[in-house]
């Protein structure tokens, strides 16, 4: 048993936090109050090679592992909940799928040029009639004279009007409710349309468009993974971008916590600190806890994906835990900074608005329990 | 063209503790490349670029040193030298440049060294004039662009506080650049797990030639106390911005600072 980071992950904390404070956290407060896409920041992201990192170096990765790519999804949402929702996107639902069911012609065309950050790759499951229940996937691709020709309507795609590539989950072989596919689209492919961007509660910066395909034609090599195993694959892609919302929890939570800590140290209230008061220490050591817990599950799924090993399970369990406890450590530094909590001339309002939807977005807190719930009790719950 | 930039280690920040014995502690507080050398690391490895050659990263420090050295070594430095010794622990600054000089020396093919002008913690900023005196080299203070550099011979612009000098001289030289002189890149995260298993060369005082003598302090520490607190700030009150803006008018103008 080892708790320790390696140097390389410890290194790769440093850098991203240095990054993530002189290059992300002075534009957090522009970025949600103008909902303008932080095109600049993901340049430089890209120079230090963030935009690819637990890709091979073959396909222009950095070629690190999931534990340090949950590390910098952490240290960028501890500056920014927006560019951290737009790189874990990229990278867990963008980049992922490619990389783990791409040929190595796909491998070479989408992920290296979204690896080197020369554009930015979606997923467009979620419809208007199937969220959580991904099965009931309306949008369909039919095989025509060597291309696939898909129609339907996607709804909440992160990064959909910004993307290079999405990737789109549509119903192949209809008649079989489960016979769905996985395609790659090329970002201008004529067809493919994008709503206007989605007035959202928090996460601002990050674009959430509806798309709709009117007959899009996508040559049949397109294709991602087998042919009508499209859920399964989603299935084990969402395992990776779960560990990603974890990590942006755990981001978020650490920059509420350490403005709670830091005000309890400075503000007196009837001639103490309110550090001394047991009501408000009593809050910080339960971020402190909740925080450590969640980190361990956290570096735990990530680092049982690294070796190989079933993770759906652990990676259920860290993204529920984290963001729930994201959001009570968030809640509860509003409350002790009071007014300042609350004001927008502070960021802890934003990081709590931006922390709301991780309880919700790939698998809600209610799903996750369906999940654990039947691992734990066997498949006759719920039936 | 080899290019030498010597490094320091230092706190990040300053709420560093004093010791009983005068020594500082910095117990707990996360360790960074002095911010004026990453300027001498980026303007070394622009140079590189364009000229070929080496860059030596050249640290005096312990052990634990070296995650800095490696940091330099993420950012493009080709080689890197730590010079540890526990008869390192107590050197003032002739001691720090007598050793740099001796592995300078021994190093033998270097063209130029680069420094940052002083280093955030001591802040002497003798470093480098001493070192260039030590190795009986030209030294060129306070540059702010290097316009030129060939073989043979550097350009520099120093950046004085009234004019701004353009020295020419021949190599070898010292250099300590000021910050601005550039914009130090990030190391890219491939290049960190990289060198992440670098073995990075240590020389120890037995292997640059070195004796007590020459390592023994010139400058004796007689005391170190924190600065005095800055004192607290007065909140104006008023009724109105208007009324406030007045009071402060007349409380500057009572200081007679306007």
């Amino acid at each position: 048993m080892n708790f320790d980071l390696t140097p390389e992950q410890q290194h790769i904390r440093a850098e991203v936090r240095r990054f993530a404070e002189q290059e992300i956290a002075p534009r957090a407060r522009h970025v949600d109050e103008t909902g303008e896409f932080p095109a600049e920041t993901f340049r430089k992201m890209a120079n230090l090679g963030l935009l690819g990192l637990p890709f091979p170096e073959a396909y222009g990765g950095a070629g690190a592992d999931s534990v340090s790519a949950a590390i910098a999804i952490e240290e960028v949402a501890r500056a920014c909940g927006s560019t951290a929702l737009i790189y874990s996107a990229h990278l867990g639902l963008g980049c992922a799928p490619i990389a783990m069911f791409g040929t190595e012609e796909q491998k070479q065309r989408f992920l290296r040029p979204a690896a080197e950050g020369r554009h930015l790759g979606a997923f467009a499951l979620t419809e208007p009639h199937a969220g959580s229940d991904a099965g009931a996937t309306r949008t369909t691709a039919r095989l025509e004279n060597g291309h696939w020709v898909i129609n339907g309507a996607k709804m909440w795609i992160t990064s959909a009007s910004v993307a290079g590539h999405l990737i789109v989950t549509a119903v192949t072989d209809p008649g079989e409710r489960h016979a769905i596919s996985a395609i790659i689209v090329p970002a201008g492919t004529p067809g493919l349309s994008f709503g206007k961007p989605e007035a959202k509660m928090g996460l601002r910066g990050s674009v959430t468009n509806a798309v709709t395909f009117e007959d899009v034609r996508v040559p049949e090599e397109n294709l991602l993974g087998r042919r009508g195993r499209g859920l399964q694959q989603f299935l084990a892609v969402l395992d990776g971008g779960r560990v990603g919302i974890a990590a942006m929890a755990i981001g978020l939570a650490q920059a509420a916590y350490e403005t709670a800590s830091a005000y309890a140290r400075e503000r007196t209230a009837f001639g103490k600190l309110i550090g001394a008061y047991e009501s408000v220490s009593n809050m910080i050591a339960d971020m402190a806890v909740g925080l450590e817990a969640a980190r361990l599950l956290l570096y735990q799924a990530a680092w049982l994906k690294d070796q190989g090993r079933q993770y759906s399970r652990e990676a259920a369990i860290a993204k529920l835990y984290a963001s729930e406890v994201g959001e009570k450590t968030c809640r509860d530094a509003i409350q002790i900074l009071g007014g300042y909590g609350y004001s927008s001339e502070y960021p802890l309002e934003r990081i709590y608005r931006d922390q709301r939807l991780l309880t919700i977005g790939e698998g809600t807190s209610e799903i996750l329990r369906v999940v654990i719930g039947r691992q734990v009790l066997g498949e006759f719950v719920g039936r | 063209m080899h290019i030498v930039v010597c490094m320091k280690q230092v706190p990040r920040d300053n709420s560093v503790k004093i010791n009983a014995d005068l020594t500082i502690n910095a117990d707990g507080i996360e360790q960074i490349m002095n911010l004026f050398d990453e300027y001498a690391v980026e303007e070394a490895l622009q140079w590189n670029e364009k000229l070929g050659g080496k860059v030596t990263v050249l640290s005096i420090g312990p052990d634990d040193w070296k995650e800095q050295v490696r940091r330099a070594l993420a950012m493009g430095a080709t080689d890197s030298l730590l010079l540890s010794d526990p008869a390192f622990a107590a050197l003032d600054v002739l001691g720090a440049a007598r050793v740099a000089a001796a592995a300078i020396k021994k190093l033998g093919d270097v063209d130029l060294v680069l420094c940052g002008r002083n280093s955030t913690d001591d802040e002497s900023a003798a470093f480098a004039p001493a070192l260039a005196r030590l190795l009986g080299w030209p030294q060129l203070t306070y540059v702010g662009k290097i316009p030129a550099l060939e073989a043979g011979k550097i350009v520099a612009e120093r950046h004085l506080e009234e004019v701004i000098e353009t020295v020419e001289a021949s190599l070898p030289a010292v250099a300590s650049v000021i910050k601005g002189i550039n914009e130090p890149r990030y190391p890219s995260l491939l290049r960190i797990r990289k060198v992440a298993k670098v073995e990075i060369p240590a020389w120890s005082a037995a292997d640059l030639g070195l004796t007590s003598a020459d390592l023994a302090p010139v400058l004796n520490l007689a005391g170190r106390v924190p600065p005095p607190p800055r004192p607290k700030g007065e909140m104006i009150d008023g009724a109105s911005a208007a009324e406030k803006a007045a009071r402060l008018v007349d409380k500057l103008m009572e200081a007679q600072v306007i």
